[in-house]
């Protein structure tokens, strides 16, 4: 009797602990079910107008559309790529967002070093600062910048919207940069000095090197928001577009094909530099909200 | 901090970017308010009777296109009767500095109207006339035409005033291509200087152009009001917000669930992680035309639905009568764009909650709402609040994903209006497009202020209890 009521309980037991793991386990689906369904919401748009940008042309036009690209043809991308001004649009983009990532990464790593290693007076405001301006972008500035770039003979020219695109990436770098400085030890700068480096020679062979990669991706997110920048494009080129400026201005003159395989071939540096630095993304942002 | 040693090199560090954004943001802020409310241009006052002394109705912007809609001809003697001037008045109506249609009378001198030059019937009023091949005086003659000559004119060529030999400045000419037919019978066809042909004005345009005016360099509230009262400013405003209002809720209960399904650490976090944050580097364009790959009348939805049979033909989803689905597809997109930047401020905000804290939750049967309800929402708080302000200020400059969807006729938003008003193919007037910009950041800062009082407010009442 007592023997069948000590394997009862152990039953219930196991019973409790079993149903205790069937919830964990039920849960941990339920969150994987989650992430999948999120994961799909993201990547799905971009498989359809991938599709659309390698499909024939005939197939883009065609109703119902296809949800694969098949049969696979290069024959829409291409049609975009010989598209006139598309080439030299996306070479002005690539100067542009090139020429805003040196001169941002310039000006913003010694902030970022100042703003992560000394405390001075000032120093919160300034900060503070910056975020206001980061928060503040594009349409306010767009419009009067132009109005003056006209009035000093530098309107419509790639070099004055990489200045403009340098001014509006400039506080995220500083921020960016700042974070990254600030997660390599002072204690290995001081070593550094302990064991007779100068201040500049303790920066540059200990803490440089360790920085260098975040500084790297600091740099990839000023090359894609540069990419991606299109208000103040439009408004401060005329001839000489950049990729996004040149894909809206002739928008509603568009067809189809070109808009697929323009949205498509725009997305594509995105995908690949997220890639790069999803390691340093929670540095970039976290930042903003300490 | 000891005075005596102020260590120089943290402000010598920070000195170029202070100078660079002093230069690029602080200069273009005043630039802003300068041409937003500093008039540059000339006026021309349109009066109630073609006289220059009666009432004003109203005044013009240079560049401003009118319609004529009358013309008379008065004829002004001074004092003295030696001198008569005379003078031609239109009757014009156009839209005024503050954007109403006006109409009025305004000498023609400052006037052009475009299309009187081009009357088709002309005479030789000069002794004779010399004809050239092309417009331009040094260039070979092709014969001459002698007084009183008819002539019909082709084209007219206006050239720009050049430095002529000895420096002096030449006059901006006139050219017109005329044919004529000569004494001996044969049709001549070339250019000639408008001097010597007198143009007869038979036929006045109906449309024109201010030219000039008077006045100029003051302060004016005229492209506020000219902006107010843009039939579409009402609208993109409504847009705009409505926009906000709809994106900003399911876009932060969105971000939330994805942190959190991140800080469940899941085996493959990583790619989720990477899946999660690709948004992040999609352009608004970009973003936008994927969405209208799917939204478009022969596009993916139609498709779907009619593969599911609930259709039978592409239903059009973007048109005029269906501001309802384009508005839908703008928050998709805008939701599917710009959710991650969110997440990631969350994510680092879940990042600084103590484990233990949740852990002691869990500990005390607090399931997973009450644990959200009571322990994370409210330690997130700062970092939801940071998120709130950087996305209400981002969703007034929404803009690209709108022209992408709506090819930003049928709906309209704020930033929009402020590129078409600077735009050269339409508005072209950098002063409205200045305050339609200004408008953006005041509405901007008021939001800013507003949340970071609230916080401070409910901050207030925390520290009471």
């Amino acid at each position: 009797m007592s023997a069948g009521t000590v394997t009862s309980t152990r039953r219930g037991l196991d019973a409790a602990q079993r149903r205790a793991i069937r919830a964990r386990k039920l849960r941990r689906v339920s969150v994987y079910g989650l992430a999948i369904l999120i994961s799909l919401w993201i990547l799905l748009p971009i498989w359809l107008i991938g599709t659309m940008a390698f499909s024939t042309r005939a197939d883009v036009r065609s109703y119902p559309k296809h949800v694969a690209p098949v049969p696979f043809s290069t024959e829409t991308m291409e049609f975009f790529l010989d598209t006139e001004g598309i080439l030299t649009a996306t070479q002005n983009s690539i100067v542009v967002a090139v020429f805003t990532l040196t001169l941002s990464t310039a000006i913003a790593a010694p902030t970022g070093y100042a703003i992560s290693r000394y405390l001075f007076a000032g120093r919160d405001a300034f900060r503070l600062g910056i975020l206001a301006v980061r928060a503040f972008p594009i349409v306010i500035l767009a419009v009067p910048l132009a109005e003056q770039f006209r009035d000093w003979n530098m309107f419509d020219k790639v070099y004055s919207l990489a200045l403009m695109h340098t001014a509006l990436t400039l506080p995220t770098t500083i921020l960016v940069i700042a974070s990254v400085f600030a997660s390599v030890p002072v204690e290995l700068e001081e070593a550094a000095k302990v064991f007779g480096c100068g201040p500049v020679a303790a920066f540059r062979r200990v803490v440089l090197p360790l920085a260098l990669p975040g500084i790297a991706a600091a740099a990839i997110f000023t090359f894609v928001m540069s990419w991606n920048e299109v208000f103040a494009a439009i408004l401060l080129t005329l001839d000489n577009r950049t990729l996004p400026a040149r894909i809206l201005y002739t928008l509603d003159k568009s067809g189809d094909p070109f808009k697929f395989a323009g949205g498509f071939f725009m997305l594509v540096p995105s995908l690949i530099f997220i890639f790069f630095v999803r390691r340093y993304l929670f540095n970039m942002w976290g930042q903003i909200t300490k | 901090m000891n005075l005596k040693k102020v260590n120089w090199a943290p402000y010598l560090l920070i000195l170029p970017s202070f100078l660079y954004l002093m230069l690029f943001f602080g200069w273009p802020m005043i630039r802003s308010m300068e041409l937003a409310f500093r008039r540059d241009s000339q006026i021309l006052p349109l009066r109630t009777e073609p006289f220059p002394d009666s009432a004003t109705v109203g005044k013009l912007e240079r560049g401003a296109e009118v319609t004529i809609l009358d013309v008379i001809k008065s004829e002004e003697s001074s004092t003295g009767g030696l001198l008569s001037k005379k003078s031609f008045w239109l009757k014009i109506s156009g839209i005024d500095v503050e954007g109403n249609e006006i109409e009025g009378w305004a000498e023609r001198g400052p006037v052009f109207v475009r299309d009187a030059s081009r009357s088709e019937e002309g005479r030789v009023v000069d002794s004779s006339v010399t004809v050239y091949a092309e417009p331009d005086e040094t260039g070979a003659s092709v014969g001459e035409l002698p007084q009183g000559t008819e002539v019909t004119i082709t084209d007219w060529d206006e050239l720009e005033g050049g430095v002529v030999a000895g420096g002096l400045l030449a006059k901006p000419a006139q050219w017109f291509k005329i044919t004529a037919e000569t004494a001996d019978g044969d049709t001549l066809e070339g250019w000639v200087k408008r001097g010597p042909v007198f143009v007869e004005d038979t036929r006045i345009s109906t449309t024109g152009r201010v030219d000039k005016g008077e006045g100029a360099k003051e302060w004016t509230l005229d492209y506020i009001k000219r902006m107010v009262n843009d039939r579409r400013f009402t609208e993109s405003l409504r847009t705009t917000v409505l926009l906000m209002v709809l994106i900003l809720p399911v876009q932060f209960t969105l971000a939330i669930i994805m942190a959190l399904v991140l800080q469940s650490r899941l085996k493959g976090n990583t790619i989720f992680l990477y899946i999660f944050s690709i948004p992040l580097g999609v352009s608004d364009l970009a973003a936008g035309l994927v969405w209208f790959s799917i939204f478009t009348q022969r596009g993916f939805l139609n498709s779907f639905l009619e593969r599911l049979g609930l259709i039978d033909k592409p239903y059009i989803f973007i048109s005029n009568e269906n501001k309802q689905y384009i508005i839908l597809a703008i928050v998709l997109a805008e939701v599917w764009r710009a959710t991650s930047i969110v997440m990631v401020i969350v994510v680092s905000g879940l990042q600084a909650i103590p484990g233990e804290l949740i852990e002691a939750g869990q500990l005390f049967g607090a399931n997973l709402w009450q644990r959200l309800r009571h322990i994370i929402l409210p330690l997130l708080m700062p970092s939801l609040q940071v998120a709130l302000i950087l996305r209400t200020i981002l969703a007034f400059q929404v803009f690209a994903v709108v022209v992408a969807i709506s090819g930003g006729e049928v709906v309209t938003v704020l930033a929009n209006e402020t590129y078409r008003w600077y735009e050269v193919g339409t508005y072209n007037n950098p002063n409205v497009a200045a305050a339609y910009a200004g408008f953006i950041m005041l509405i901007s800062l008021g939001v800013a202020v507003f949340y970071l009082r609230a916080v401070r407010t409910q901050e207030e009442r925390a520290t009471q209890k």
